[in-house]
């Protein structure tokens, strides 16, 4: 075997150890990064009927949803927030606006819920808020965030209506957001 | 008939001491000299270490029953609790563990801090040990994220959700993590692994640079230690830098600081203060988890409408923060930018605090802003305290 120069020594080491370097490193890194190009499982849960759920009362039910990343572990329940939101109300109005909320928060995602005792200066929706009881959010209820930390109104879940087989209403619920939160 | 059976343990020692040179290594080990005044203030990093140890040991054998699954790891760790005979005493010394691990690290830092041992040429053990204790509190609150039950839930949620916060790839970091949109199944594994694998080799890493660099330039002390007592401070330290024994004197530094006035061997002086303190620490952790235990609150259920999350207590002053930094910009201002400034500070105070003076009341443009840090997360966690507690 020839002998070896310093140079061709130290260059040859340091190509060979930026490929095992390399062979390390791909294949871990793409494995953490695995999830960023992995498809969603999209998943959907009915909740209903809704035709009791009182105009501007927002009214909490609970879907089960599996989770649409990783491995199936089954249904996740999560909350649902009906609200049948009428801006003014009295007869010759619009109809109410459907909002299906989620009760996350916007700001950390923890979870709020509604507590009706607010009462307003005579505007409906100035009645009750949503509150987030980890950093203190407020929310009307049409989602408009009105006080501390959340930096936007509560998000919807992406949803469709419709009539059941017993003519009642239902709502369907899919994993995602309408907004991004 | 006793002395046929007596085992002869002298030249099993020295079979093995040939082999294995422990004495020379026990030698090493243990004989150096310390300062001699204020050895009880310098057993905190000594008991950080057995704290660690025991979190290590408690950690272990925590795996042998926990689960890191989204439904399973309530359910091991329920368990756990109820039928395991001794498993709410180990997992309540993990907890407990970690507790007083954090009070004895900020208590280290203190008197480090307020003794300004950092300096020259101790500013790498300084910078080590922030990183160390940076690498602590990581491994507190990826422990905290783990039990499944609510309160650990809700961390999860808040913790992973942070990221988010980043400008341009926070999104994409929170999505990493969480292992998809929600918490979810990859959440647990990931934040697992980053529990029991990838930080506890930063920190032994981190724990063996620090030990080194303390051994290479030895104890510092604090500012008596280098007192002159005659009237010709020169020469009494010219003579205290002839007679000193290893590691002193020290290199790089102002004479007055080389060597202490007075030192002690390390064995058995400050070993058994060493001893002492951590033995009354483990029996703290051992006494307040067979009392007091490690609570487990239902299991995850991320719909509810009643349970108010509560960080741990020593992460109350960031919380706090986040309640009071409304707006986006402001939520990001307040997650990065104020703890971010801190900490640089914190583990670059070896090149700001740069003049050889030692004595806290001559340094008092470095101890009042360190007091106000300390007394802006003392005041954090009283609002964060009467806010969830509603004192």
């Amino acid at each position: 075997m020839a002998e070896l120069s310093r140079r061709e020594m130290l260059i040859g080491t340091a190509v060979g150890g930026g490929a095992i370097t390399l062979m390390l490193a791909g294949p871990v890194v793409g494995f953490l990064l695995s999830p960023l190009f992995t498809k969603r499982r999209t998943e959907t849960a009915v909740i209903g009927p809704i035709d009791s759920v009182p105009v501007n009362t927002p009214t909490p039910f609970i879907a089960r949803l599996n989770e649409g990343d990783g491995w199936n572990i089954g249904p996740i329940p999560r909350v649902v927030y009906v609200v049948k939101y009428q801006q003014v109300v009295g007869p010759g109005q619009p109809p109410p606006t459907l909002l299906v909320f989620s009760n996350t928060c916007t700001h950390m995602q923890c979870d709020v819920h509604w507590d009706g005792t607010f009462v307003g200066a005579g505007d409906p929706v100035l009645n009750g808020r949503f509150i987030c009881p980890c950093h203190g959010g407020l929310y009307l209820m049409n989602g408009t965030n009105i006080y501390g930390p959340p930096p936007s109104p509560l998000p919807q879940w992406v949803h469709e209506v419709f009539t059941g087989e017993d003519g009642k209403t239902y709502v369907r619920i899919q994993n995602d957001f309408t907004e991004k939160i | 008939m006793v002395e046929a059976t007596k085992v002869k343990l002298r030249p099993l020692y020295q079979w093995l001491d040939d082999r294995m040179g422990i004495s020379a290594l026990m030698n090493s080990a243990l004989h150096e000299a310390v300062p001699e005044q204020g050895g009880w203030a310098y057993t905190l990093g000594s008991a950080t270490l057995i704290l660690i140890a025991l979190q290590i040991v408690t950690g272990i054998f925590l795996t042998m029953m926990y689960v890191p699954s989204f439904h399973e790891s309530y359910q091991s760790l329920h368990y756990l609790q109820t039928n395991d005979l001794f498993g709410a005493w180990v997992r309540g010394m993990h907890l407990w563990g970690s507790y007083t691990l954090m009070l004895v690290i900020g208590l280290h830092m203190i008197r480090t801090f307020m003794t300004a041992s950092y300096k020259r040429p101790r500013e790498l053990n300084w910078v080590s040990g922030a990183l160390l204790f940076f690498v602590v509190l990581g491994l507190a609150i990826t422990g905290a994220m783990l039990p499944g039950d609510q309160a650990a839930y809700w961390t999860m949620t808040v913790v992973t959700n942070i990221p988010h916060y980043i400008p341009f790839i926070g999104d994409y970091i929170r999505w990493l993590w969480r292992g998809g949109k929600f918490i979810g199944p990859i959440t647990f594994t990931r934040t697992y692994g980053i529990h029991i694998w990838l930080l506890p080799p930063m920190l032994l890493g981190l724990i063996g640079l620090h030990l080194y660099l303390l051994r290479r330039h030895g104890e510092f002390g604090a500012w008596v230690n280098y007192d002159t007592e005659g009237p010709d401070p020169d020469r009494e330290i010219a003579a205290r830098i002839a007679k000193v024994e290893p590691p002193y004197p020290s290199r790089d530094v102002d004479p007055k600081f080389a060597a202490p006035n007075r030192t002690v061997d390390f064995f058995p002086n400050q070993v058994f203060k060493d001893t002492l303190v951590s033995l009354l620490l483990v029996a703290v952790v051992f006494v307040m988890a067979l009392l007091m235990g490690a609570p487990l609150d239902g299991p995850a259920n991320p719909a509810t409408l009643t349970y108010v999350p509560t960080p741990e207590w020593f992460y109350l002053p960031l919380d706090q923060l986040l309640v009071l930094g409304p707006q986006t910009w402001l939520i990001a201002f307040v997650v990065f930018v104020i703890p971010g400034i801190t900490a640089t500070l914190f583990i670059l105070l070896p090149f700001i605090d740069r003049s050889p003076e030692r004595n806290p009341l001559r340094r008092a443009h470095i101890i009042v802003p360190g007091l106000f840090v300390i007394f802006m997360m003392v005041t954090l966690s009283v609002l964060g305290i009467n806010r969830l507690y509603n004192l």
